[in-house]
Formats: structure tokens, C-alpha cells, sequence
């Protein structure tokens, strides 16, 4: 299995800094797919095996909510693994997400050491050597 | 209750400023800048409540919250496309988590894609809270923006 990633957000700085701090905690990741939309996303997925995706909810076109209820449909696509990645802070929200088999929960903003830890176990990965004290600096999310 | 909104803007800005971007607020003395250009970012929410939430600032503030988002190097330029994504998701966040922090857990809010423009003049931004508690007035380093709070009815 691969360990690459799908971006899904709408905002190219986001899917920018979300790169960024992938790349900067340092897992054993490979490649990182962007996508701005659940349409585009369901392109990629049509063209790259991915391991994690990591999905906003407010998006145009198809929304987080949406993209994760075609994939949970499809056989090809729903075991793999999405990561909510939103400002949503409603308890009754995210029992829904979870509801709809998300794998992962996480609240923007939030610092890189959290996605780190939602990523570890879905990735199975190891952080690379070195990693262990990361220098967060700017690197809040 | 209308101090308490204002108290709840202030807080949700200065926090998601700093986790964000990594930017603080400051006490300068409420001096607005002139002959800057101004930025002008609108989000809605819906649910059990619904209102608006609407960022005024200046060009120079949406440059620098986009570099410190982007980790630029300084004297790397952003460009208008890049600041104008950067305010809007500031302002999808920020709306994010007013609504918790004003309505709490419970309920379920939908927020709209954001929208931003750029005003043809300087805005009048409101310096008494006082006068309008649904605004939260705020200097980041050096800038001067002003988030606006409308409940719908």
C-alpha cells in the first residue's frame, strides 16, 4: 500500500499550508494530491490509489459531507480513510460525520503535532528519523 | 448580552489570529490607515440562529496574514488571488468558531462559501464599542480591521 494523500479543500492556501505541514511532521508520506472540490476529488481518486484523504466540509460544488456519501457508496472507494478537516464545532455534526464513517476529526485551526497524531495510525507509518522533537515555529493550521 | 457579543468577536479574532497566523493584536491608539486599500470579506451562518459575520481590513493586513499561512519568505510578494483566499478561509474559520462560541455545541450551523470584495473608498470604522456592540474593533500589528456581527431576525 501506498502512503500518498488527497488534499480536498477549496481554498488553494489551505490545501498550500495543509501540504506544508504534512511535509513538516515529518511521516514517511508520499505523494500529496490536491483537489478543490468532492468532484475533483473523485477525479483524482479515478486516477491515484491514495492511502488517507483529509476533506474540508464547506466546499462548492460538492461538499465534504456529500463527497464522503458517494465514496461510502462505492466499493472501490470506501475503505479508504478520510479525515475531516473543518471549522465545524457541532457536536451533533461530527456524531453525523463519524455516523458516516469518517475515520478522523480534526478542528481548524489546529497546530501540527494534532495532525500528526490523527495520522499516524491510518498511515501505519513510522515518523522518519530525527522527527521526534519537531520545531512547530509558525506552523500553526 | 451585546457586551458579551463584542467580547466574543474580540476573543474569536485575537484567537484564531494567533493559532492561525501566528499574529497577535496590539493597543495602539485607534489611527486607521488612509490611502490604504480595503478588503471587504462577508460569511452568513445558518441554524438555530442565523446572522452574518463581515471583516473590514486592509490589503496590507491580508498580505501578511497570507505570507505568515504560506510560510513566505519576507520580501516574497503574495499575489491579490492568493490574499483574497487567504481572508476568506481567515473568515470561514473565524465564523466557525463564533457560532460555537456564541451558541455552543448543540446545534448544527451551515456556513456560506465567503465573499470578498474590494472597497472603492475608506471605510468609516466604528471607534466606540459602546455605541455599536455588535462590533469588535482590533489593531494587528499595526493594522486596524473591524469585525461586524449581524443577527438576522
Amino acid at each position: 500500500m501506498n502512503n500518498d494523500i488527497l488534499i480536498v479543500d477549496d481554498s488553494a492556501t489551505i490545501r498550500s499550508m495543509m501540504k506544508r505541514t504534512v511535509r513538516m511532521i515529518d511521516l514517511d508520506v508520499g505523494e500529496i494530491y490536491e483537489a478543490a472540490n468532492g468532484i475533483e476529488a473523485l477525479a483524482r481518486l479515478s486516477e491515484h490509489e491514495v492511502a488517507v484523504m483529509l476533506v474540508d466540509i464547506n466546499m462548492p460544488t460538492m461538499s465534504g459531507i456529500q463527497l464522503l456519501t458517494r465514496m461510502k457508496q462505492n466499493d472501490k472507494l470506501k475503505d479508504i480513510p478520510i479525515v475531516i478537516a473543518s471549522t465545524e464545532g457541532s457536536q451533533k455534526r461530527i456524531d453525523q460525520l463519524h455516523e458516516l464513517g469518517v475515520a478522523g476529526y480534526i478542528r481548524k485551526p489546529f497546530q501540527p503535532e494534532q495532525l500528526r497524531e490523527v495520522l499516524i495510525p491510518l498511515l501505519g507509518v513510522t515518523q522518519n528519523a530525527g522527527s521526534e522533537n519537531i520545531d512547530i515555529d509558525d506552523g500553526s493550521f | 448580552m451585546q457586551v458579551q457579543k463584542t467580547s466574543i468577536l474580540t476573543t474569536v479574532l485575537s484567537e484564531v489570529l494567533a493559532d492561525l497566523a501566528f499574529m497577535f493584536t496590539d493597543d495602539g491608539e485607534f489611527d486607521p490607515p488612509v490611502g490604504e486599500r480595503w478588503l471587504d470579506t462577508s460569511i452568513s451562518y445558518q441554524g438555530s440562529e442565523s446572522g452574518s459575520l463581515r471583516l473590514t481590513c486592509t490589503n496590507t493586513f491580508a498580505a501578511h496574514l497570507t505570507a505568515n499561512l504560506l510560510g513566505m519568505e519576507s520580501g516574497e510578494e503574495t499575489t491579490e488571488q492568493e490574499s483574497h483566499d487567504a481572508v476568506k478561509e481567515f473568515m470561514n474559520i473565524v465564523c466557525g468558531q463564533y457560532v460555537t462560541a456564541a451558541f455552543g455545541t448543540e446545534d448544527v450551523f451551515n456556513l456560506s462559501i465567503p465573499e470578498v470584495l474590494e472597497l472603492p473608498d475608506t471605510p468609516e470604522l466604528e471607534d466606540s464599542e459602546e455605541e455599536s456592540p455588535d462590533v469588535a474593533l482590533l489593531s494587528v500589528e499595526g493594522q486596524w480591521m473591524q469585525l461586524l456581527h449581524i443577527q438576522s431576525a
